[in-house]
């Protein structure tokens, strides 16, 4: 009988795609668990605007975010999604698409939208998709 | 005494002597044939072997490997073909294409090369270059011409050029497919698309109306009450002369509405991106799960 | 005379098997010598080559075996435990099946399906042929464990081996240093920010519990001079939050810390622990 479920096995494993694709190197696997995430607190040098406005959400972050538990539904975060559509965009086209963004946030119903829902439990929603380049869009 | 020794050596007549002298010879012989091939596991022959080995369990990169070895020292189309092959079945669509040109011409392979080397081609994703390529038959294989049109007809779901005539485009294909293949035929050419200047003006004149039309409902109410009650209270503020709060909820009114004018546009976007990625996995599946009307090619 | 012909077919035979096998050999040695200087992917295919050419199966289960090793060393788990399978029906007697089963725990191990590592090692200890082999199964029962982060019962397992093995204190300081999760919580019930100073998060602590005395305080004034829709505005959008995020903060802060901690453990037995590994 284990013999039989050995052989099921090599079986079923000799079926199984290949996965040598490229030549691969060895690799060694760390043993340490996976850590959370953690706020990016890095401050953005590409321009004055978006220095001043990383500090301004880094403070947010200490002094409210962090402290007030996890409620965005999103990823990213709200504050978050406001630089990287500014980075993505303008100042003003960033502020517009953040103001979008709070909007669909204060939906009590956006379960039923079609954001793809992450191993997290948030909904994917990324600035990119909102640039008005339907190229840069990406589901 | 050397005459006996020499009569004794050359009267050798017995069946085990005869061994005897094999048995002293054989090193020798064995030592000969080593150096030429027949234990050296690395020799071409034996390199062919294990290749159409590794070939048949499927370990592709490897196999390539070995069959570019044993090219090195012999030419033989089966080979070159295999070789061919096994790039195509890791990926390396360009390798595997210039590598199944080289059988086109005074080889029995031709045609399978031909079929595969337009397949090669159909997997780089260049769809352009690939329906030009079938255009003009230079390369174009007689036993396969039927698959090759499939295949080119199959490109245009893949991207956007204008569709060719749908008779023509649904001729080449089995009847049984037909059906199906002309209700995409319809969906790429009629897809219902949303248009976001409509969704920005319709949002313009109502607050959300926009994103109700792309079928985003929950966020369109969401915007409408959120631009509504800011004016609300924007105008009960300046009514009741508190300034400063009346222009804060001015503000926050502005920031709602025009937020909500450029998500409805981005919402339209977002929607007909989605309308595509649906239907082209719908195709890509459908393709797939038939292998693209090809043939299979076991060599 | 028939004897003297069976003596040199003998000696003739003799001589095809021993070049053949000294073939094999060379070919053995020239795959170890690629696995020994970490070029796992033609290890591989030269133990193929060498199963291949292998008419005499002497070498299946040490290729097998091999292969298995290189592709762990690759981290493609899937295929490794498919090789140790394979070397696994080619051993010729108990050490070499017990060989192949521990390498195979040890992958599900890496490959973070400890649960399936655990069953087999349950499997091993049932299994009557391996009874002199219970502290390796426990040895690696125990690493099955620190590596999903269970250090209570990893120490469990080392301390059958030797109630003061090395790596039974490891897991019993590990556990030992970790916070309690609940405590944080509940103490954070009682004193918003008390569970993030337990845990060594102290600012953030004192900023948590800054912001619930001012919003209390604003929601009760606001009650006491009778503006009530002021008082529960405030008091679900500012008091409430900060309170429900003081409690969901100890929590998760409380789980970094201990995360930290086995990290830390786990760190030093990559790196620094001596004795056998994965």
């Amino acid at each position: 009988m284990k013999l039989f479920f050995l052989f099921f096995f090599l079986c079923v494993t000799l079926l199984l795609a290949q996965t040598e694709l490229v030549k691969w190197e060895s690799q060694q696997m760390s043993y340490e668990l996976p850590a959370h995430r953690h706020h990016d607190y890095s401050i953005d040098k590409s321009s004055l605007g978006l220095s001043i406005l990383s500090v301004a959400r880094n403070a947010y972050y200490f002094f409210v975010s962090d402290l007030d538990g996890d409620n965005c539904a999103f990823s990213p975060t709200c504050s978050a999604f406001f630089i990287q559509a500014v980075k993505e965009t303008s100042i003003i086209k960033g502020t517009l698409m953040f103001a979008d963004r709070f909007t669909r946030d204060i939906n009590f119903f956006k379960g039923s939208n079609h954001y793809p829902l992450l191993s997290t439990n948030k909904f994917l929603d990324p600035a990119y998709n909102y640039t008005l380049h339907s190229a840069k869009i990406k589901l | 005494m050397i005459q006996s020794t020499f009569q004794k050596i050359f009267a050798l007549r017995t069946y085990s002597n005869i061994l005897w002298i094999l048995f002293l010879i054989i090193p020798f012989v064995k030592g000969y044939c080593q150096s030429t091939n027949s234990n050296n596991y690395f020799s071409p022959d034996n390199r062919l072997q294990f290749a159409n080995y590794l070939y048949k369990d499927k370990d592709y990169l490897r196999a390539a490997n070995e069959f570019k070895e044993y090219l090195k020292f012999n030419s033989n189309d089966t080979v070159q073909f295999r070789l061919s092959n096994s790039l195509f079945k890791i990926g390396r669509f360009t390798e595997a294409s210039d590598n199944f040109k080289g059988l086109f011409f005074g080889s029995k392979l031709s045609e399978e090369a031909r079929l595969m080397f337009f397949e090669s081609n159909f997997f780089q994703s260049d769809f352009n270059s690939f329906r030009n390529l079938a255009d003009q038959d230079v390369y174009l294989p007689q036993k396969y011409m039927k698959d090759i049109e499939r295949l080119k007809f199959a490109t245009y779901f893949f991207d956007n050029t204008t569709l060719p005539d749908e008779n023509i485009l649904l001729e080449p294909f089995p009847v049984s497919a037909q059906s199906q293949i002309a209700k995409f035929y319809i969906q790429k050419k009629f897809q219902l698309h949303k248009s976001p200047a409509t969704a920005a003006i319709l949002s313009a004149l109502i607050p959300g109306a926009g994103k109700i039309y792309t079928g985003e409902i929950g966020d369109g109410i969401t915007a409408l009450v959120a631009t509504a009650l800011s004016a609300y209270l924007a105008y009960t503020n300046f009514k009741a002369d508190h300034q400063f709060r009346g222009w804060l909820f001015t503000g926050l009114t502005a920031f709602f509405y025009g937020g909500n004018i450029y998500g409805s546009a981005a919402s339209a976007q977002i929607y007909n991106a989605r309308i595509r990625f649906d239907f082209d996995k719908e195709v890509k599946f459908y393709f797939e799960q038939r292998n693209y009307f090809l043939p299979q090619i076991d060599l | 005379m028939k004897v003297r012909l069976v003596t040199i077919l003998l000696l003739f035979l003799s001589i095809n098997i021993v070049e053949g096998q000294d073939n094999l050999s060379v070919q053995l040695n020239y795959a170890n010598g690629l696995f020994r200087s970490e070029q796992y992917y033609d290890a591989v295919t030269e133990y193929k080559r060498l199963l291949f050419f292998d008419s005499t199966k002497t070498y299946q289960y040490e290729a097998n075996l091999k292969i298995g090793e290189s592709y762990k060393a690759g981290a493609k788990f899937d295929d490794a435990i498919k090789y140790f399978s394979f070397a696994e029906l080619n051993a010729s007697n108990d050490d070499e099946v017990f060989k192949t089963k521990t390498e195979i725990i040890r992958t599900n191990i890496l490959r973070r399906t400890t649960e399936r590592a655990l069953q087999l090692c349950d499997d091993l200890e049932k299994d009557e042929r391996f009874n002199t082999k219970i502290d390796t199964i426990n040895y690696w029962r125990g690493w099955a464990f620190m590596l999903s982060d269970d250090w209570k019962s990893a120490a469990k397992s080392f301390a059958k081996i030797n109630p003061n093995h090395e790596l039974k204190l490891l897991a019993e300081r590990t556990d030992k240093a970790k916070v309690s999760v609940t405590f944080a919580k509940v103490i954070s019930y009682i004193l918003p920010g008390a569970g993030s100073i337990y845990t060594g998060k102290i600012l953030s602590g004192f900023l948590s519990l800054g912001w619930n005395a001012l919003s209390g305080y604003w929601t009760i004034n606001s009650f006491i001079e009778k503006r009530a829709f002021d008082g529960i505005v405030v008091g679900e959008l500012l008091w409430l939050r900060f309170y429900r995020g003081a409690i969901q903060n100890a929590e998760d802060s409380a789980i970094e810390k201990n995360l930290e901690i086995s990290n830390k453990s786990l760190r030093f037995l990559q790196n620094e622990y001596k004795g056998t590994k994965l």
